[in-house]
């Protein structure tokens, strides 16, 4: 019982980040832009929360610099691919590689492999929700956990809302699935790919601060480990769709779960078991592709 | 022939651009840590471009990223994203890392030769995965290959702890390839070996069948217009699965060459940071997907790569700046900053007056 709780636990502790980070990044999936600077930008949103909490100790400040840094990638991103034409891929791949080298080059600076936050007490930060947490198996599962979690949990609603219901997220589809006619229409199609864009940002930094700040406190230039790639994964798996996105994080953050609660009784072979999540991820795209263009009976790739 | 010179022009400066933008980028950045950045370039272009032991430690790291270079560049030029060359890499330099180290009867020759085919084999069996996934299952091969590059890395980092750990040593390696598989250095002074050859062997292969065969053809079709290439009766898949062995084994090499002639054993930290593969896809897209380019594009990416760590030694700049300008190159050569409209010098006036 113990080993399922914990288990339960740590699923919704590992998906959070990566439903941060599938929550921004579906919109420029659906305004047909390929937005694979995720990775980068989560390992920004990482870096500069431990940074600028290191240096100033104040959440609000952080927050702020956080968001405010990886926007600055996102517009950047924007600007290149999107006014610019550049080839979004490689722009992609290049804020990858541009925020570890900043990051790597500030940690040279400073000296210092890591930044270890000290004198920082994570427990002050999990919130214990008042009644639900009072319920025996259920409380110790959901409650307990980060701000920035619950929020990512919360902003799926969230963002189903925005993306199905507003008037943005219909012109931000229309976009991606016809520019003629968005044109046509007399939208402004470069602002809803800037805007998807940068609401991506938005959420990747989150899910970096989630990753770094909030759940260790601590931060290392190799900590985001792929989640960007694994988020663009489960966004491919659920097509854009916020929830059955989230669902694909969420069934990565329950096998990175599984892989580091069931690695104490593999013995030698625990090492293997982290990379059981990466291959569960292609074995899900490969089924979900397979699903989707199984009855297409245009030729093609 | 005026049209030829042109684009020769344009490609030239759309490649040269970036890179002094990049340049000028890290400048900055040096003045803002109060360090002179003439002083830095000056030197980094001085110990690998114009000292002969610099310049030939230059070719031996070009070596391995011209192949990973022409790696990517087969792939990226077909739109198949192939991001899993830094993993063929590693898989193919484990295992001739192994090979190597267990296979002490034969004499040179044939040793490495085993060697270079077991890289082969593992390279391309990785790269086979992705390829099959994108043709039977059309699942991405650039998520896939990435996801499969982590996975990878756990694995090896798992067998390089345990099964084949040299128990003999303190930190997490495989033991040292015999004797017979080590490539000699030529001049003694410097790192180059003979493996250079082999690489330059391999690029003049590369050429005839990127510039000069049907295969090299299809690609380009491919690249300008999938649609296009299935409908005039390309089997598109096919030559995606020959796309990616061929990469999956130029990366195969380049691992197993860097393990017989720089390396001789898998240690966590074997192709670098960021890697080879990546480095690969640098030049790949410097040199313009084209291989004399990525010839030129892998011998200043070395300097780059052999300055750092002079930059490292004779002033106080990290050497870190030189990925922080690797990356901008990159971010800059993804705009062609001289389109297509723009001409250049005679044959623009020669229009207008037409």
């Amino acid at each position: 019982m113990q080993l399922l709780e914990s288990i339960l636990y740590d699923c919704i502790y590992h998906s959070a980040p990566i439903i941060l980070c599938v929550l921004g990044g579906m919109f420029a999936y659906k305004a047909n832009v390929l937005n694979i600077a995720l990775e980068g930008m989560m390992l920004n949103g990482a870096f500069v929360s431990i940074l600028s909490y290191y240096f100033t100790g104040n959440m609000l400040v952080t927050l702020l610099l956080a968001v405010g840094s990886t926007l600055l990638y996102g517009y950047i991103f924007a600007f290149l691919g999107v006014t610019m034409k550049g080839n979004v891929i490689i722009i992609g791949l290049a804020v990858n590689m541009i925020s570890t080298a900043v990051a790597g080059f500030v940690l040279v600076m400073l000296n210092s492999s890591n930044i270890i936050l000290e004198n920082f007490d994570l427990n002050a930060l999990k919130i214990n929700i008042p009644i639900i947490g009072k319920i025996p198996i259920l409380g110790s599962i959901l409650s307990g956990h980060p701000i920035i979690t619950y929020i990512s949990f919360i902003m799926i609603f969230l963002m189903y809302v925005l993306m199905y219901h507003t008037k943005f997220g219909i012109y931000v589809r229309v976009v991606g699935e016809s520019e003629e006619a968005a044109k046509a229409i007399g939208l402004h199609t470069d602002f809803y790919k800037y805007a998807a864009i940068l609401i991506g940002a938005v959420g990747c930094a989150l899910g970096g601060m989630n990753l770094s700040l909030e759940r260790l406190g601590l931060f290392t230039n190799d900590m985001v480990a792929g989640r960007g790639f694994i988020a663009i994964a489960a966004i491919y798996c659920g097509r854009g769709k916020p929830v059955q996105s989230a669902v694909y994080a969420i069934l990565f953050g329950m096998s990175r779960s599984l892989a580091i609660n069931l690695s104490v009784y593999a013995g030698n072979a625990a090492g293997l078991f982290d990379c059981f999540p990466y291959i569960l991820m292609i074995a899900v795209l490969a089924a979900a592709s397979f699903v989707k263009h199984k009855n297409v009976k245009v030729r093609g790739f | 022939m005026n049209k030829k010179i042109n684009g020769a022009v344009r490609s030239f400066l759309n490649c040269l651009i970036p890179v002094l933008l990049a340049f000028l980028a890290g400048a900055v950045v040096i003045v803002a840590i109060g360090e002179n950045p003439l002083e830095a370039y000056g030197v980094l272009l001085k110990k690998s471009f114009f000292t002969s032991v610099g310049f030939q430690n230059t070719l031996h790291y070009a070596g391995p990223m011209i192949l990973t270079g022409l790696a990517i560049a087969i792939t990226f030029k077909a739109n198949i994203y192939n991001m899993g060359v830094e993993g063929s890499l590693l898989i193919g330099a484990f295992f001739a890392g192994i090979v190597g180290a267990n296979l002490t009867g034969l004499p040179s020759v044939p040793t490495k030769l085993i060697c270079f085919a077991v890289a082969v084999v593992c390279g391309v069996a990785f790269a086979m995965i992705a390829a099959l996934l994108k043709v039977k299952f059309r699942a991405d091969e650039m998520v896939v290959t990435m996801m499969m590059n982590y996975a990878l890395a756990k694995v090896l980092e798992y067998l390089a702890t345990t099964v084949f750990r040299d128990s003999g040593n303190g930190y997490v390696c495989t033991p040292v390839v015999s004797d017979q598989a080590m490539f000699v250095r030529i001049f003694g002074k410097s790192r180059l070996t003979a493996f250079f050859f082999v690489v330059l062997l391999f690029l003049i292969i590369m050429w005839i069948v990127m510039k000069r065969s049907r295969l090299g053809y299809e690609v380009t079709a491919m690249g300008k217009n999938f649609e296009f290439a299935e409908a005039v009766g390309m089997n598109v898949g096919r030559k995606i699965i020959i796309i990616m062995a061929i990469s999956g084994a130029l990366a195969g090499i380049a691992g197993a060459g860097w393990m017989m002639e720089d390396q001789y054993r898998y240690t966590l930290t074997f192709s670098g940071s960021p890697g080879l593969g990546w480095d690969g896809m640098l030049i790949a897209l410097m040199g313009g997907h084209d291989p004399l380019g990525i010839l030129i594009a892998a011998i200043f990416y070395a300097g780059l790569k052999t300055g750092a760590d002079s930059i490292n030694m004779y002033t106080n700049v990290p050497k870190e700046i030189v990925s922080l300008i690797q990356g901008l190159i990159v971010l800059f050569l993804a705009v062609k900053f001289i389109g297509e409209r723009v001409h250049l010098a005679k044959s623009g006036k020669k229009r207008k007056e037409a």
